[in-house]
């Protein structure tokens, strides 16, 4: 081996200078990249690794935005979600806010049919307080308001007013038992009073059992009781029983929904004949 | 020593082409005394010893004319390599024989650019038929002269 490299060292010296001075040349001589030969030589060897380097660093880089991305996604869809709580909370009182005016623009509608005084109220509590199912109103005295003002809805008779506070009154409803309305069959003006069954319903007693009366009749107030005006809406015969004696005892779904009642109106009925010009 | 001895006769032959082409220009662009001196060194010395004064010589007149650096450098090296090896199989002592590789190593040198500048991808210049035997011939007559001298130098 080493007798072979000293028969060819001229040879290999040749090598090593022609090479030596090629590369001088090349670092001159420009190429068709306008750099050196030798640049674009270095440069398309290394080009391999430099692309790898490249292709590395992206694909680095462009993890680490995925995962900052990511990041970010997270957060934004935390606020998000907060934002659509608040907005779905938003749409809830919106939302209430429209039935609340719904039924407050009923019960003006209603307001402005019915012959009396009225002022609207706001139900502030209801349920059994004591023997009774009533309610209480947020108003009282102040507004005008007096024992045995009957209280109503756009659907129906609710009650009349039991007892008075300044700014606050307890209304029996129609379902206390000790309530009585007098009422009247609207198809056939048969007469009877309205007894309150609590969660039941209503009963109209003191029928007369040869009285025209069928289920689906629909009752109102007779105004014989001087406290409800004639003609108002109390409820519709669900029922007909017999009583004691020669009477019936029928049976009236209160049209009034108590389970839901919000707003009412109080009538601020004088004694007397009704005031028409006063509304 | 040898190198101290190779650089100083470098340093001559660099010294005496500028002097040449100086105060004899036209006779210079005949007269070669890198192409020369390596001849010399080829016909005289060991065939390593040839191509290192070819690199060494071509090296340095790049640098005098402001060729591209390497080129002669590259070209003087091949022509070490060729009459080192010439003058190793032929017994080149004679005045004529001489003469012949020094006209012959005078050919080399362009045609050995054409090849190289092809490769590089530069623009080609092929150099006319007459200027090259003008400047074989004055290779040659000067190279003899040159040896001659060289002989009787202790």
């Amino acid at each position: 081996m080493a007798h072979l490299l000293a028969e060819r060292k001229p040879f290999l010296l040749l090598l090593v200078l022609l090479t030596l001075n090629l590369v001088l040349m090349s670092s001159q001589v420009r190429g068709a990249g306008r750099g050196s030969l030798l640049e674009d030589a270095i440069l398309n060897l290394c080009s391999p690794f430099l692309k790898s380097a490249s292709w590395v660093s992206q694909g680095a880089a462009a993890t680490w935005k995925s995962y900052a991305g990511l990041r970010g996604v997270e957060r934004e869809n935390r606020r998000l979600h907060e934002e659509v709580a608040t907005l779905a909370l938003k749409a809830q009182q919106v939302e209430e806010t429209r039935q609340e005016l719904d039924r407050l623009r009923g019960l003006l509608d209603f307001r402005s049919r019915v012959e009396y005084r009225s002022v609207p109220a706001r139900v502030l509590a209801s349920g059994a307080f004591g023997a009774g199912m009533t309610l209480l109103l947020d108003r009282g005295g102040h507004e005008g308001v007096e024992r045995n003002h009957p209280v109503l809805t756009p659907r129906g008779v609710v009650g009349r007013v039991i007892r008075v506070e300044p700014g606050i009154s307890k209304v029996q409803t129609i379902l206390d038992p000790n309530s009585g309305v007098a009422v009247l069959i609207q198809r056939t003006r048969v007469q009877g009073i309205l007894v309150g069954l609590a969660e039941r319903g209503c009963r109209m007693e003191y029928v007369s059992e040869l009285s025209n009366v069928e289920v689906g009749d629909v009752v109102v107030t007779s105004g014989l009781d001087q406290i409800y005006p004639k003609g108002l809406l109390v409820g519709v015969v669900t029922a007909i029983g017999e009583g004691e004696g020669l009477t019936r005892i029928v049976d009236v779904r209160p049209e009034v929904d108590f389970s839901r009642l919000e707003e009412a109106l109080i009538l601020l009925k004088p004694e007397g004949p009704p005031e028409r010009e006063s509304r | 020593m040898k190198l101290v001895r190779g650089l100083a006769t470098l340093g001559a032959s660099c010294l005496a082409q500028v002097l040449l082409s100086r105060y004899f220009p036209g006779l210079s662009r005949y007269c070669d005394l890198f192409t020369i001196l390596v001849v010399y060194y080829g016909l005289t010395r060991p065939q390593a010893a040839a191509m290192m004064m070819g690199a060494g010589a071509g090296l340095v007149e790049d640098s005098l004319v402001g060729a591209i650096l390497g080129l002669n450098g590259f070209k003087k090296t091949l022509t070490g390599y060729l009459v080192g090896s010439f003058g190793s199989l032929f017994m080149l002592n004679q005045a004529i024989p001489r003469f012949g590789i020094l006209f012959a190593a005078t050919l080399i040198d362009p045609l050995v650019e054409l090849g190289l500048t092809a490769a590089m991808g530069q623009s080609v210049i092929v150099p006319g038929m007459l200027g090259l035997l003008q400047r074989g011939l004055g290779n040659g007559v000067i190279g003899l002269l040159v040896f001659w001298i060289a002989a009787r130098l202790p």
